[in-house]
Formats: structure tokens, sequence, C-alpha cells
């Protein structure tokens, strides 16, 4: 190093530098402080499930279909899973010596739900033939606290969930079958059911 | 020696910073994402592409389609529609009411505002909600892309330049004779397109090989064409009389 250099750099040591005007830290600041603004306005906490033009989970959420047939169905899969999903499965394909499947259930399949619908509310004990299959078990009348329309909110998820496509299920429906089958005593069976008039 | 340590730690913090930028930063968002449910429904989404259409993505990759083809659709907004599924009890004072609303092109608060006067007026009402944006109005898709619609694809190919049309949704658009024939001479089916041909793809005259197969069992796997979670939409009923204005409006 020449000497030259180190008296430069020497003296340099002991002096004052130049300092950054006070206008730059307040323009980085109130850059920052807008950076923040458009952060929290766009970027949806990094949620995987958010993109634009939704800016957040909860504005995400309000436009979540909620009403007619999309709201039935999804409070149909809520009561079901609460209720029938302990035996009949979340899949739908029921438990050996607990339920039987409803997925592809020829019973719940049928274009007339008038024999389906009767099942929640009276309970069903005896032999029934499902897809190929015997089962003689009991289920308790399970549906009989649900309201009108969480009963056929439920019948309409089952109806039409894991490949099953038939007909939804409305409250007024679930009313008149209420009406009529009043104090019935539990369906008896594959003969029962056939009893019912479709 | 001072300085070779310091340039060292300069170049690792600012790759290090890029690599957290661009790589883990994403993989952290997106990484962990997998199938999900169809909205309303107990269907699966997506399911994986047909053998010879994942096949057909490493055509479309080596043949560069992704140079001038997209395989993402944007979405400015959603507006909702409000419609009246039961008149209820009194159905004079619910048509009067009915009359007096705009019911289309809603806001969201605006739509739950006239859902609330019609459902006080003893109506039922559901809220559609209809996507809106520059890509909708071109029919290039229902909704906006999300990743899932990528999730089986290695590598994705999104495309940046869009001198042809963006494919996300052409399973939706055309079948397999249409595609096969757009290939063979773009100018065939759509009246000055820009297109190069992809004779090389056809074996002789215009029998197609394995390539071209796959490459449209691609092109005919990309439908993105269900409501999730992520990308909500109102999947329009088809009443019956649907196809009858489809028909009319051409």
């Amino acid at each position: 190093m020449s000497d030259d250099l180190k008296t430069s750099l020497q003296t340099d040591a002991g002096q004052k530098g130049p300092t950054a005007p006070t206008w730059i830290f307040v323009l980085t600041l109130l850059g920052l402080f807008g950076a923040g603004f458009y952060f929290d306005r766009h970027s949806g906490w990094f949620d995987s499930q958010v993109y634009a033009p939704y800016q957040s989970s909860d504005e995400l959420e309000a436009y979540q279909p909620k009403s007619g047939a999309a709201a039935l169905f999804a409070e149909g899969k809520k009561q079901y899973g609460m209720i029938c999903a302990a035996c009949h499965g979340d899949d739908g394909l029921g438990k050996p010596g607990q339920a039987p499947p409803l997925a592809g259930s020829e019973w719940v399949n049928a274009a007339s739900f008038k024999r389906v619908e009767e099942i929640p509310q009276l309970g069903l004990t005896g032999s029934v033939h499902v897809s190929g299959q015997d089962w003689n078990l009991s289920m308790a009348p399970m549906g009989v606290a649900l309201s009108d329309s969480d009963l056929a909110a439920v019948l309409t998820y089952i109806r039409g969930s894991w490949g099953n496509k038939a007909s939804p299920v409305s409250d007024t429906d679930i009313k008149a079958m209420r009406a009529a089958v009043a104090g019935h005593a539990p369906i008896g069976g594959e003969s029962g059911l056939n009893a019912i008039k479709e | 020696m001072k300085t070779g340590f310091r340039v060292f730690l300069g170049a690792f913090i600012a790759l290090g910073l890029s690599w957290c930028g661009f790589v883990l930063g994403p993989v952290l968002q997106l990484g962990t994402q997998g199938q999900t449910n169809v909205l309303n429904s107990s269907e699966i989404y997506p399911n994986q592409r047909p053998g010879n259409a994942t096949l057909g993505l490493q055509v479309y990759r080596a043949y560069g389609c992704a140079a001038c083809h997209t395989t993402q659709v944007g979405q400015d907004g959603v507006l909702c529609d409000v419609v009246l599924t039961s008149a209820g009890a009194n159905p004079t004072a619910v048509n009067n009411l009915i009359s007096s609303l705009k019911l289309t092109g809603l806001s969201k608060d605006e739509a739950d505002a006239v859902s609330g006067r019609i459902s006080a007026a003893g109506g039922k009402t559901e809220t559609h909600i209809i996507p809106v944006g520059a890509d909708i109005s071109r029919h290039w898709g229902l909704r906006h892309s999300v990743a899932e619609d990528f999730l089986w694809d290695n590598p994705v190919q999104l495309g940046t330049i869009r001198v042809g049309p963006d494919l996300a949704n052409e399973g939706l658009r055309h079948d397999e004779s249409w595609e096969l024939a757009h290939l063979y001479n773009p100018r065939s089916n759509v009246q000055n397109s820009i297109m190069p041909s992809y004779k090389s793809l056809f074996i002789t005259g215009n029998t197609p090989s394995e390539d071209a197969k796959n490459l449209v069992a691609y092109l005919l796997s990309l439908r993105a064409d269900v409501s999730l979670h992520d990308a909500p939409f109102t999947t329009a009923a088809a009443p019956a009389a649907a196809p009858q204005n489809a028909a009319s409006q051409k």
C-alpha cells in the first residue's frame, strides 16, 4: 500500500463521513407503510386457496354458493356427517354388520323417494336386500328429531352423492310424509318397504 | 482474505434470499396442494389425466406449444344474480317488489340486500355467482385457473404469450377430429389462423402418429369446468330451452 493511500485512509477513519439527508429516511418509511397496506390488501396472507380477485379467505367464504339447491346439499352433507356417517360411512359404502351401503343402493336411487324417505323417520327392522346382499339389521328412527328441511337436505345429499343421481327431496315432501305416517311402527324389512306406495 | 469472506457472504445472502422467494415460498404456499372436492358434490377434482394425455403433455412441451399458447385463464371479479325460486304466500307483493329491483350484475353486498328484501316479502331466492373478466367473455373459461388445475402436470406449461388463444379449456370447445384437422392444416377450420401446420405429426397423408394422438388427448383433457372452493361459480343448470337459445345466438 502506498503511503498516500495509507494517510488518506487514516484521515478518513478519523472523520465523520457525509450523512444521508433526512428526507430519504422519511420517504423510505412512507414507502414501507404503503407497501404494508398493499400487502395487507393483496397477499391473501399467503393462503393457498385465495386468488385474485379475492382478497382474503373471509371474502372467498362469502362467495361460496349458499342458497337454493346448493345450500340444501351442503346442509345435508353436514347433517349426514353428524348422524348417518357413523354407520353408513362418509363414503356411503356402509359397514359390514352395521349398515348397508347407500352408494349405488337400489332403494336410495329409486325414481320415487317415497320409500327411502320413511326409513329415517320410522326406522327399519328386518331383512333387506341391498346391492346384491341381504342385510338383517335394525335401524332406529334417526331422523325423527331433524327439522323438515334438515331431513330433506340429508335425503337430497344421499340421493345425489357417491355416484347416486336421484332427484332431490324438498321440505314440503317431508312435511307431507310426516303427516301421513305419524304414529306408524318401524318399517318391517323389505316387505314393509315394498308395501309403501311409491 | 477478509474481502473474500465478505464476497462469499454477500453472494450467499443474495442467492439465499432469491431461493427463499422463488422456491421456498411457493412450496410452502402450494406444495401441500392435493385433490379437493368439487363444490356441493362428493366428486374429487382433479382426476389424473389419462395415460395418453400425460404423454401428450410431453409432446406439447417438445413442440413448444407454450411459446404461443397459454393454459391459464384470469378473472377480474365476480358478479351476483339473484334468482327467485319460489314466490311464497304472497306472489303479488313479491312480483311488485322484484319489478322495482335490479336483480342481475350485483355486488355480493347488493345481492345480499336484495335477497334479504325479497325473503322479508316471503319469497325464496338463490344467488348465482358469475365470474367476469376479459378471458371469461372471450369464452376461454368458466372461472379463473387455480393451482389444482395443474396438479398432475410435470412440468406445468402455463405459457405467458398469447399468439394463439388460451387452451385452458380446449377440451370443452372442440373434439378429436377438429383438433387433428387443425394440427394438420390450421386454416382448414380456423380462417386466417397464423398457426404453423404440424404435418410432421402425421405419418403418410393424414394418418396421425402416436404423438399427434397423444397431443390431442392432452388438449381434450384440458377442461377446468367445475366449481371449487377457491374458484366458486354457479354452474348453469341446463334447462331444456337452453340449446335452442344457444343455437339462435349463433
